[in-house]
């Protein structure tokens, strides 16, 4: 009997004594087991320029003179959007000359529109992207999944094109490589086919999704080389065709041949010829190409070469730059981003300088939780980093999206992932596929919203013809494939 | 000294505010009361005073408990604790009926409505929605789907009052003397959201027994719990946080080796998480006098599925065995409930195979084969008829075992893989019959190895299904593990970018696979320990727990191979 409740109360003790051992284990024992440092190897995908950058602007001081001033803006074509304040930033008299490209290609159903689509991550595996462009293709017409590079690290988990293509592909990316052997694509790559021993092949086929049931028209484009032999190979029935590759130029274009849902491209003697990828469109309506990179935070696309973008701009023809990135940015520890907007300030305006006359859209990066002590909340560099986005947004006289806000600000990336059916993964940073819809679908209001205001303020302007500046590209000839 | 008390102990109470403590007690449907948690740790220590306070009485003690039960069911479920308190009134009425009730037809009836009544329950708040999106997706109808909660537990104490009234009706036990002590049966809190599902048979006699711990019961308990704290907080919940939810999130985002290691990762995450917290349920239970029965034996050292069975969810698995698959006809007859589900199911899988062969032939090829095969497993027996009796109602057994776990078509194709998994073990095991005899020769040991290879990888592919959200996603990820290959390098780098949950894993299965022989020995080390040692093992224990809990999810790493 004794026995007995000694052995209850011998429990008690443990139990008791077991939680004053915590307590003091807590004290004096570090807070957490596992650190949240990732090994640095040369197999992780980092975005080398972003290491550079930090390290280089560590002490970076923040200056701060916009936020308290209304922004107003110049009229172009007559068409001035009200005065805006730092807050609600969106800057749609930026874009002015991209919705009047939509506007004749709704009302007239003239000419066609592109847009370059750059992103992280975030758009890994065409996720966000593919949607935007839906939408996009839905409300102006356009079919076709746009431009799509040789190899891609994503390649199997895209919904939006089949992608499949050999192992001995030689690729070289923005992201960590400064001097490419030839300049990279728009994509911020290029791809060498050096094996000579073995083939290299690239395989495409079409989806099943609205719009995207055909490869429409594909041609390739590849870069200057002194290689001459180069030829690709295409099977058609039984026969297998050639095309010989003449890399005179510093972009040249080749149609493969006419819309088909699958695609098998070999790459015969090619070496040395930069390669960039295949372009698929039907040349009418709204196409998005898709530049996404892991790890990516925008700074690479500083080392694009102006004279072959203008090149790929002669031919591509975009309208808009949409620039989405930030995820990459958040996890080094500072909450002053100065080095990050004075960085990103200079892209934009290499991109003017590569794509004259373009209209660029800033969006911010989403939500992001990390946990605090036990529980996960809005990281708190999520906040400092949209602003930074915003004013280099607005110092370079570009659009802006915040998708933090639209989100639902504080806590939303919490909520999207608790929520059932979920909209975010685990790792509170990326989107599934139900999320990344919500997210395309909000910037695509946010800029269908801006062209509605524009066509009310088209309709009420003064002047009585649009002019066109014969000087700037949105007149250049937009189609790749008038060759 | 005194500067560490009061940063650390004192600023314990002056941080409290009214708040914290309405938080204690008021259900926060984001933060239900779970065992590893501080704040039942606390709860406990003064529970746990009073209890032994109590000891020597009887209804005191168990209204106390009682209470304490609802109040911790309520911290997990909010105001469904009210449901739990009307059914177990109606479960009691209606076990004192069938005890009461003469006539067997009446007998019969009465536990016939008791059954239905509360599998009615079950399934209303289980499988409606389930139950609408299936007709919606076979007859194009747009039913829209009900605003349920699931009461947490609720498949779990449905059963314990099942094999309450079962019981009676087999005359295993008499009913409980009064009503409070049905309620403390049912609403036992250690079991009561989790399991181990427990029987009335084993349960109800220690209710009247002395309440009593020997200091073996106690050394137990702790083990338990510190292994279940071990297993379930601390290799279960970070392995799956930062590895393998976001693998089967999007598994093509991830190179095949790490698809592979993602399903490696979930079969060793979802032992951990469930034999952790049942491990945990059973010290508690211990530690309050009460004996559970053991619900997890290791059950990746199986060498068979048959056996992976006796070994894995045993409180479920003997009450599926004792209840459903021997109501439909066991091994010796066929009923007709015995053969509709398995009949279902082939029907369904063939139908599904036609509806698809227009685009593809392996859906069909899928469904022919697994069904041939079936059918297979006992044509092939000496004893063909009672064969397929035990095969069918097997099947029977493990789809509806599949479908307990969840409302989905995911769980039932779980099941009818373990299902066609027992069947073809069987009369692989007529065919070539086990050796009797106990010593084992070299190449006996071997073929045990494979044997426990085999096994693992088929429960770990079926587990695919058990995870995955949708089959597309299931597909993609066995699609992706077939691409792996063989490349020592890519897999190093791999693993020194997730070396803390691959360290996590490979403790866990090393865990596992220790020899009987050396667990037992650390155990006897653990009990010659001094209580305070004890003790303050178990404080180091909570840190790890903590330090485990608080680290941040880890970033995100992008491979290039």
């Amino acid at each position: 009997m004794n026995q007995n409740k000694s052995y209850f109360v011998q429990s008690l003790t443990i139990f008791a004594v077991s939680i004053a051992a915590f307590l003091v284990f807590k004290s004096f024992l570090p807070k957490k087991i596992f650190s949240e440092s990732t090994a640095n190897s040369k197999n992780v995908v980092i975005d080398s320029l972003l290491l550079e950058a930090i390290e280089e602007d560590k002490d970076a001081s923040e200056g701060d003179t916009l936020s308290n001033q209304p922004i107003s803006f110049t009229a172009v074509d007559g068409i001035a959007f009200p005065d805006e304040d730092f807050n609600d930033y969106k800057g749609f008299q930026h874009l002015v000359q991209f919705f009047e490209k939509l506007y004749q290609l709704e009302t007239k159903h003239e000419g066609n529109v592109r847009i370059a689509y750059f992103g992280d991550s975030m758009t890994d595996g065409d996720m966000i992207v593919q949607d935007f462009r839906t939408n996009f293709q839905n409300q102006f017409g356009g079919q076709g999944v746009g431009f799509v590079n040789i190899t891609s690290e994503s390649a199997g988990s895209r919904n939006s094109i089949k992608h499949e293509f050999s192992p001995n592909w030689k690729t070289q990316s923005y992201l960590n490589v400064k001097k490419p052997r030839s300049p990279f694509g728009v994509n911020g790559h290029v791809f060498f086919a050096n094996d000579t021993a073995h083939v290299e092949w690239v395989k495409y086929k079409a989806s099943t999704l609205k719009n995207l049931t055909e490869l429409y028209n594909p041609t390739l484009f590849y870069g200057k080389s002194s290689n001459k032999n180069g030829k690709i190979g295409l099977k058609v029935g039984n026969d297998t065709i050639y095309k010989k590759l003449s890399p005179n130029k510093l972009v040249n274009t080749l149609v493969i041949g006419n819309t088909t849902k699958n695609l098998k491209v070999d790459f015969v003697k090619a070496d040395s010829i930069p390669i960039y990828g295949f372009n698929f469109d039907d040349g009418k309506g709204v196409h998005v190409d898709n530049f996404s990179n892991r790890g990516n935070s925008g700074l690479p696309i500083s080392t694009f070469n102006t004279e072959v973008m203008r090149q790929f701009q002669e031919k591509l023809g975009y309208d808009l730059i949409v620039l989405h990135y930030g995820t990459n940015v958040l996890n080094y520890g500072s909450l002053n981003y100065t080095w990050y907007e004075k960085r990103m300030k200079k892209v934009v305006n290499h991109l003017k300088e590569c794509f004259p006359g373009v209209a660029i859209l800033i969006v911010s990066t989403a939500d992001k939780a990390t946990k605090y002590d036990l529980e996960m909340k809005t990281d708190s560099a999520v906040v400092p980093l949209t602003l930074a986005q915003k004013k280099y947004a607005i110092q370079s006289q570009a659009g802006y999206v915040n998708l933090y806000t639209l989100m639902g600000g504080d806590g939303s990336m919490v909520k999207w992932v608790d929520e059932a059916p979920a909209s975010a993964n685990k790792d509170y940073t990326h989107f599934n596929f139900r999320g990344a819809k919500k997210i395309s679908g909000m910037i695509y209001n946010q800029i269908y919203s801006g062209y509605e205001q524009f066509k009310k303020l088209r309709a009420n302007r003064k002047v009585a013809k649009p002019i066109i500046k014969k000087d700037s590209l949105t007149v250049a000839k937009d189609s790749v494939h008038v060759e | 000294m005194q500067d560490w008390f009061t940063q650390n102990i004192a600023s314990l109470f002056t941080t409290i505010t009214p708040e914290t403590v309405q938080s204690w007690f008021v259900y926060n449907p984001k933060e239900p009361i779970l065992f590893n948690t501080g704040l039942f740790l606390g709860l406990f220590l003064v529970f746990y005073s009073i209890y032994i306070a109590l000891k020597n009485t009887f209804y005191p003690r168990l209204v106390y408990v009682i209470i304490f039960s609802l109040f911790f069911y309520y911290k997990s479920s909010g105001i469904f604790f009210l449901l739990l308190l009307g059914s177990s009134v109606v479960d009691y009425n209606l076990g004192n009926l069938v005890h009461r009730t003469q006539s067997v037809l009446n007998k019969k009836l009465c536990l016939a409505f008791s059954v239905v009544l509360n599998l009615g329950f079950l399934g209303y708040f289980k499988y409606t929605n389930f139950i609408i999106d299936t007709y919606n997706s076979v007859s194009d109808g747009h039913f829209e789907f009900q605003k349920i909660i699931l009461p947490v537990g609720i498949s779990f104490y449905t059963f314990q009052s099942i094999s309450y009234i079962i019981e009676i009706y087999r005359k295993e036990i008499e009913p409980t003397k009064s009503y409070v002590d049905y309620l403390f049966f049912v609403s036992f809190f250690p079991q009561l959201v989790a399991g181990p599902i427990v029987r009335a048979k084993d349960f109800l006699p220690q209710i009247y027994q002395k309440l009593n711990v020997t200091k073996d019961d106690i050394n137990r308990a702790f083990l338990l719990i510190i292994g279940g704290l071990i297993k379930k907080t601390i290799i279960s919940d970070y392995i799956s946080i930062n590895f393998v939810d976001r693998v089967f999130d999007a598994p093509s985002a991830y190179t095949a080796f790490e698809n592979l290691m993602a399903s490696y990762g979930y079969a060793i995450q979802i032992y951990c998480d469930f034999s952790g917290y049942s491990d945990m349920a059973i010290g508690v239970a211990l530690l309050l006098g009460f004996k559970l029965p053991t619900n997890f034996r290791t059950p990746y050292q199986s060498a068979s599925i048959t056996e992976f069975w006796r070994r894995w969810h045993i409180s479920l698995s003997t009450w599926l065995k004792d209840f459903l698959y021997i109501s439909v006809g066991g091994n010796r007859n066929g009923t007709f409930a015995g053969f509709l589900f398995p009949a279902l199911f082939f029907f369904g899988l063939i139908v599904w195979g036609i509806t698809y062969a227009p685009t593809s032939n392996v859906p069909l090829f899928i469904a022919i084969g697994a069904t041939v095969v079936f059918a297979l497993t006992f044509l092939l027996s000496k004893e063909k008829e009672r064969t397929m009796f035990t095969n069918v109602n097997l099947m029977t057994t493990m789809l509806l075992g599949g479908l307990w776990h969840g409302a989905s078509l995911r769980f039932i194709i779980w099941g009818a893989l373990h299902g066609m998994g027992l069947a073809v073990h069987k009369i692989i095991m007529e065919f070539f019959p086990s050796k009797k005899d106990d010593k084992k020769s070299f190449f006996g040991y071997v073929w045990l190895v494979i044997s426990v290879l085999i096994t693992f990888h088929f429960v770990t592919f079926c587990w695919i299904f058990f995870r995955a959200k949708d089959f597309a996603i299931a597909l993609e990820l066995i699609n992706n593990i077939g691409k792996v290959t063989f490349d020592w390098e890519q897999w190093m780098v791999i693993a020194q970018g997730y070396k803390n949950v691959f360290l996590l894993m490979a403790i866990g299965f090393v865990w596992h696979y220790l020899p009987e022989k050396m667990v037992t020995a650390m155990q006897s080390v653990f009990k010659a320990m001094p209580i305070i040692v004890k003790a303050i093992l178990l404080g180091l224990v909570y840190w790890l727990v903590y330090a485990t809990a608080s680290a941040g999810p880890q970033p995100f790493i992008y491979f290039q191979f």
